[in-house]
């Protein structure tokens, strides 16, 4: 039996006695055990996470049948995108996903200090990421007209379906963006509760479990479109 | 009873990392597993390395293309970028999101999903490969889409009318097309130049993008005579090859049909489309 030594006299009192530290949470009242509750919420994340994942089917069925019907406007529609932008965005998020696994591990153990570290460090990167979509892509391309739809205004286009590529990117990565939008805020009230009261540790980390299993599944659909939308053309 | 016991078993702070809520002081297999922190870097370094192996791939194989002069099956970018997504892919899965130490229920909800999903793209992709079995007009590309023609198209009703976007009247040109002529505050169009006498210099940046063929709006012919007016075999899906020159049999099924019909009723099949509907029909 290992146990796990929890130092907590740095911890001020205002903070070990609040409802909110994780010593003094309890499971839910409904619930047998906390472990029946932490598994549910789990099953529960996952069955939502599946819905994700039909959600982007949908895209990357559109993106297989436009592919297939107007292979040209695809072909072109990669050359405009420059891989290095996507590496990068691939690499930001990569690093984010790690510290996200990290914040588990380190709530798990009780690490409180590391545990608010690895949560900063997947915010900085959720904003990195938006921060290089927004100012090297999305503000480059839309006011060149390389917009999509009836927004499309690019004088040097060779195919005629290529407004419909640009429909398919700002959808595809917009979506995308908006989910790690939402990850970020989940990982600001996580570390808001961490600073606040130490809401998570060994007995208490759903939240922190659900949240990085979200962002897990905002990284692994951009290693899919990344490929997709910047090197197959 | 075994309520008071658990709440007991909390606020005592007597747990171990096997029995982390405290629940089962019994069950001594029982409890959440902790990942260990050197796996979880070996797995960000291996995705960082499979990273930079598509990236290189994708280079590589750009680089074999100009240097060699040879256009490779459009399989091998697709397969090379998509398999090691997938590798990638499941690294996430199984130790980020932990699939492989955790129940096995949550696993066969995203193999379910993913089955679902693998319906969902393979009766599309079924549909799109089998439409010409039933209906030959399906099979081929009516028109050469992005027309504006619906956004152009007035409304029976104007208080009944959707508007989805700025209001665009292209005058029936596709959308490409009017871009083309009109340009935007950036980047100026055809007619830009053309008032300023410099057409040359418009399609000269035009055609060396990647010329494909003449365009519609070339009026003065500038595709020869900057000589593009050659072609080198046409693109499908599993292969795009930037080519010069009109695309071979583009107009053929799009003559007049009373020309033909007059002279040769019946006698004679001149082009190859014409031919294999022919067949199909026996």
């Amino acid at each position: 039996m290992t146990m796990i030594e929890t130092d907590t006299s740095s911890v001020p009192a205002r903070i070990l006695k609040s409802p909110k530290h994780w010593r003094n949470r309890k499971a839910a009242s409904h619930w047998r055990s906390g472990d029946e509750e932490f598994d549910a919420a789990k099953f529960g994340m996952w069955l939502f996470l599946s819905t994700e994942v039909l959600l982007f089917a949908g895209i990357f069925c559109g993106y297989a049948v436009f592919r297939l019907l107007y292979p040209e406007a695809w072909a072109n529609g990669s050359h405009y995108l420059d891989w290095r932008f996507g590496a990068a965005n691939t690499a930001v998020l990569l690093l984010s996903s790690w510290t996200a696994a990290n914040a588990v591990r380190l709530a798990q153990l009780d690490k409180q200090f590391w545990f608010k570290v690895n949560l900063v460090i997947t915010i900085v990167c959720a904003l990195l990421f938006l921060f290089i979509k927004l100012k090297f892509e999305y503000m480059l391309k839309l006011p060149a007209g390389k917009a999509p739809g009836t927004f499309f205004s690019y004088p040097m286009a060779h195919d005629p379906h290529e407004p419909l590529w640009w429909s398919l990117y700002y959808v595809g990565t917009g979506i995308h963006a908006f989910h790690v939008i939402i990850g970020a805020i989940i990982f600001a009230v996580v570390l808001w509760r961490a600073v606040r009261y130490q809401s998570y540790g060994p007995t208490q980390y759903t939240l922190v479990e659900n949240s990085a299993l979200y962002w897990h599944i905002v990284d692994l659909i951009w290693i899919f479109l990344f490929p997709l939308l910047y090197l197959i053309h | 009873m075994s309520q008071d016991t658990n709440t007991t078993a909390n606020s005592n702070l007597d747990w171990d990392a096997n029995d982390p809520h405290g629940i089962n002081p019994h069950d001594d297999d029982h409890g959440h597993f902790i990942a260990d922190w050197r796996m979880q870097v070996g797995v960000l370094l291996a995705l960082l390395v499979f990273t930079a192996l598509t990236v290189g791939f994708y280079n590589l194989e750009q680089w074999v293309e100009t240097a060699f002069e040879i256009t490779l099956p459009k399989w091998i970018n697709i397969a090379g970028a998509m398999s090691i997504a997938l590798v990638k892919g499941i690294l996430v899965a199984a130790f980020f999101m932990q699939l492989r130490y955790d129940k096995a229920l949550n696993t066969f909800v995203m193999l379910f999903c993913l089955f679902c999903v693998s319906l969902f793209l393979g009766f599309a992709m079924i549909d799109l490969d089998n439409r010409g079995w039933i209906d030959e007009n399906r099979a081929v590309e009516i028109q050469d889409g992005g027309v504006g023609a619906m956004l152009n198209a007035a409304s029976a009703d104007e208080a009944y009318s959707i508007i989805v976007g700025p209001k665009v009247n292209t005058a029936g040109m596709s959308l490409v097309h009017y871009a083309r002529l009109h340009g935007n505050e950036n980047e100026h169009g055809l007619l830009y130049y053309r008032e300023k006498g410099k057409e040359a210099e418009f399609w000269a940046h035009f055609y060396e993008g990647h010329a494909t063929h003449r365009d519609l709006l070339d009026e003065h012919n500038f595709f020869e005579q900057m000589g593009f007016g050659h072609h080198d075999g046409t693109s499908s899906a599993n292969k795009s090859v930037p080519r010069h020159g009109l695309t071979p049999g583009l107009f053929s099924d799009v003559a007049p049909v009373t020309d033909a019909h007059s002279s040769s009723h019946g006698s004679s099949h001149e082009s190859e489309s014409e031919t294999e509907s022919h067949d199909d029909d026996h």
